[in-house]
């Protein structure tokens, strides 16, 4: 039952974005950089990334408990399921201290980007 | 917008909702920066104390400590000199002085770095879930209150606000109750200044209307008691022209006999119109007595019997004695007119029963006859003034003036009684007679009074087509 | 955590609420049942759990940017929509009662996609503290904090619109739907940049310092104009582009109404 109601939903999602595909950008190599959140922490909390460059951050939720990526003053915010990996690219940034931290347990997981 | 009432209570909840809830958060976070910097001094203070405790510079001392608190040691040349059994051997925290977070062990710490005056750097770090657990209980139990008022809160707003438009409604009543005829001035007690100009303006009205109808009644009561005098006169003129035609021999001309019936007619019309102008309710002074109304009936019909005779109907009175409390004239009236109506349109030969019963609530004063009756679409309007069913053409050619119900309804109305008109057991396929019946309200139960109430009841029975002056 | 729930709650039932109170101002207008309401919102709220129950699955979709895609392919939708919207009420500004079945199916719509789309995202973070405790009294009490200030201000300003004069009304509600709608291309075109669909450029201003995001008046405007503390130049050209379209567009039904070409201007959308 519950793989029908998702395979259905994946159907309608996929016939949703394939309207909105008309041009696949060719993805370029970004930089990586691997942030993981346990125990609602983030590992490394602190992140050093070049300036002026667009970067993929690629978190990882050890958690069983769902997070939210989430911060202001990089415009991001995205849901990370238990057990989740989740893609986010940030940047170009100038250089300065951008902090980010998880919506649902923002007392714990706390991290900042520093981009140099 | 549907009703003030919802609109009332949905904008007012939705303001204290905004100012209560905002108000909470404001006191919550400013309790818990309160609570934050409890325990901040807290852990300066832990700090303070380790700085003052002298350490044996040789092997490190490890010390056991709850989960909440953990701290390290450092000597001037960064040798760890003492630490809690649940602190890294690495320095935790910035090197600079005061408050940093930063995260070790799987916690996130508020780290707080103290130099001390002999060189040492004390590190005090506190578990940031925990202490803002702590605080978060505590501070929650004074936003807990806020929202438990807001369901009373509203039920208070509705009920307050019901109270608030208590005079709306009982304008908005006070204006239903009313009848058409009614035009006395609203009679709100104490009314808000908000609807003080409305109920004036509606009382201004209803005086100008009430000015005019009285106007307009005045004048029909008036010209009908000017006509009074110069028909009796022209009937006086007639007889005596018949009297002196039949004197000199000569045979009356057929016209003359005609003219005799108009005059009567009208005699008869004039009187009344006169009799329904007195009847109306807020004119009548009606003088209340008790009556037995049984014997009044039988009075009444043997008064009227030899227009019985005349068509050769039989009439049966039923019943038994039943006092009620009434107006003699007044109901004299009424009898009359329901019975001046049975014997008219009752064929000749035909039956009527007229019959005085106490019931449980009222006195039933029934007339029922063997006539054609009145068609079940007609029975609403048979009270108006001058209706007459089928109009003035109709096939029983019953002289009548449209008056009697009218009149009938107003000795009703005044002794507040309820008039039910029916169908006859009396009558056939053919004819299906007409019933009347008038409940007389009990005197125990009722003092009958100008602002009495009539209600109508009209059964509807068999549609007939057989037409019937009322 | 308390605050924490309430500025997620609040910051999704806000846009929702905001929506849906100008939308059901404008059906009160029309003079349209105000029952599509209760279908939009249950639709919306089976959808929001559906897609809160499934948002592990949408995630890994395109590379793992399906989240990204599928919210701005939402954005996108509602905005068609609320153009949509925008122009049958401007048809129907002088009583015509034309096209209102699809005037009441694209507002149900509008507003089933906005609540699915706010309310998987507190769907997601309810689960996550179902099985604590020791927190979710605070997380509930959060969640009643700001779905109660987001409501109350929903309705407030329903009755600030409905107070108005008709024709006012009408033009005020116009301009804020293309607020909103403008909003929600920048939201897109944000979404787009996250999942790297869309190149970014660095933030074009800072006015955080001015009106943090995260603030209640910060939340308002976010909701009603899209505000964007930080953005790029790419979204604020994605705003203004989206403006502009749909200003346009009402503006020239609005001059066409009138005349007699009204009549072949919904022909041809119809």
């Amino acid at each position: 039952m519950k793989a029908g109601v998702r395979n259905l939903v994946t159907i309608f999602i996929a016939m949703l974005l394939t309207v909105l595909l008309p041009v696949l950008p060719v993805q370029a190599a970004r930089p990586e950089l691997q942030i993981e959140i346990r125990d609602h922490l983030f590992y490394p909390s602190v992140v050093k990334v070049p300036a002026n460059t667009k970067i993929k951050l690629v978190v990882i939720n050890r958690d069983p408990t769902p997070e939210e990526f989430e911060s202001y003053e990089l415009n991001r915010e995205k849901v990370i399921m238990g057990g989740q990996k989740a893609i986010i690219f940030i940047g170009p940034l100038a250089p300065g201290v951008y902090p980010f931290f998880g919506e649902f347990n923002p007392k714990t997981a706390q991290g900042k980007v520093i981009a140099e | 917008m549907k009703s003030i009432r919802i609109f009332l209570l949905i904008a007012l909840l939705s303001t204290i909702t905004l100012v209560n809830f905002i108000a909470a958060l404001h006191g919550y976070r400013a309790s818990m920066a309160e609570a934050e910097r409890l325990f901040d001094r807290q852990v300066i203070g832990t700090a303070l104390l380790l700085a003052a405790i002298p350490v044996n510079e040789r092997a490190p001392l490890v010390v056991k400590e709850n989960d909440q608190l953990a701290f390290q040691v450092w000597s001037r040349d960064g040798k760890l000199l003492m630490r809690s059994d649940n602190a890294p051997t690495d320095p935790i925290g910035d090197a600079s002085d005061g408050f940093a977070e930063s995260n070790f062990s799987g916690f996130r710490w508020r780290v707080y770095s103290h130099a001390a005056d002999d060189g040492r750097s004390i590190r005090v770090a506190e578990r940031v879930d925990l202490r803002f657990r702590l605080a978060d209980e505590v501070v929650l139990q004074s936003v807990v209150p806020i929202l438990l008022g807001l369901p009373v809160a509203g039920l208070l707003i509705w009920l307050v606000i019901g109270r608030g438009l208590a005079s709306l409604r009982q304008l908005t009543g006070e204006l239903r109750r009313k009848r058409a005829e009614d035009l006395t001035p609203l009679a709100l007690a104490s009314p808000p200044e908000e609807l003080l100009p409305l109920v004036d303006s509606t009382n201004a009205l209803l005086e100008r209307l009430q000015a005019s109808f009285d106007r307009e009644r005045r004048f029909s009561a008036d010209a009908a008691h000017e006509l009074r005098t110069p028909i009796a006169a022209i009937q006086v003129h007639a007889d005596n022209l018949a009297n002196s035609l039949e004197h000199s021999g000569a045979e009356a001309p057929d016209s003359l006999w005609q003219l005799q019936q108009s005059i009567e007619r009208m005699a008869h019309l004039v009187e009344q119109m006169l009799n329904l102008f007195r009847m109306t309710p807020e004119h009548y002074p009606a003088r209340f007595e008790s009556i037995d109304l049984h014997r009044m009936a039988r009075d009444v019909v043997a008064k009227l019997y030899p227009a019985f005779a005349r068509r050769e109907q039989e009439i049966e009175l039923r019943g038994q004695a039943a006092f009620i409390q009434g107006d003699r004239f007044a109901l004299v009236l009424l009898l009359q007119n329901l019975l001046n109506n049975a014997c008219k349109y009752t064929p000749e030969g035909g039956r009527i029963t007229v019959a005085v019963n106490q019931r449980e609530k009222c006195v039933e004063l029934e007339v029922c006859d063997s006539g054609p009756g009145i068609p079940a679409d007609a029975r609403e309007r048979v009270f108006e003034r001058f209706y007459r069913v089928g109009g003035d053409r109709h096939e029983s050619r019953v002289p009548g003036c449209g008056l009697g119900l009218s009149i009938v309804h107003h000795i009703a109305e005044l002794h507040r009684a309820r008039i039910t008109l029916g169908t006859s057991p009396l009558g056939n396929a053919q004819l299906p007679g007409l019933m009347v019946t008038v409940c007389l309200p009990l005197p125990a139960t009722d003092v009958p009074g100008r602002n009495a109430k009539v209600r109508l009841e009209t059964n509807s029975e068999k549609n007939q087509d057989e037409s019937r002056r009322a | 955590m308390l605050l924490t729930s309430v500025i997620l709650v609040l910051r999704e039932v806000l846009e929702a609420a905001l929506l849906l109170s100008i939308l059901l101002a404008m059906s009160q207008y029309t003079g349209l049942a105000a029952r599509w309401i209760l279908m939009a919102l249950a639709g919306g709220i089976l959808g929001s759990i559906a897609y809160g129950a499934s948002i592990g699955t949408v995630s890994e979709m395109f590379e793992g940017m399906g989240q990204e895609l599928l919210n701005a392919a939402m954005q996108f939708v509602i905005y068609g929509l609320l153009l949509v919207i925008g122009m049958l009420l401007i048809w129907n500004r002088d009583g015509k009662q034309q096209y209102l079945k699809l005037l009441q199916w694209c507002m149900a719509l509008a507003v089933a996609l906005a609540t699915l789309r706010e309310g998987s995202e507190v769907y997601v973070y309810m689960i996550a503290f179902r099985h604590q405790i020791d927190s979710l009294q605070s997380v509930m009490l959060g969640a009643l904090i700001g779905a109660g200030i987001g409501f109350s201000i929903g309705a407030l300003f329903y009755y600030l619109l409905v107070g108005l004069a008709r024709k006012r009304r009408l033009v005020v509600a116009l301009v804020l739907l293309t607020l909103v709608a403008a909003g929600l291309c920048l939201q897109a075109t944000q979404l787009l940049e996250q999942a790297d669909w869309l190149p970014a450029g660095p933030p074009l201003w800072d006015s955080s310092a001015l009106l943090p995001e995260n603030s209640l008046v910060g939340q308002l405007c976010y909701a009603l104009l899209g505000y964007e503390a930080s953005p790029t130049l790419l979204a604020v050209s994605a705003y203004l582009g989206g403006l502009m379209l749909m200003a346009l567009l009402l503006w020239a039904t609005w001059m066409k109404t009138p005349s007699e070409s009204g009549r072949e201007v919904s022909n041809e959308f119809a």
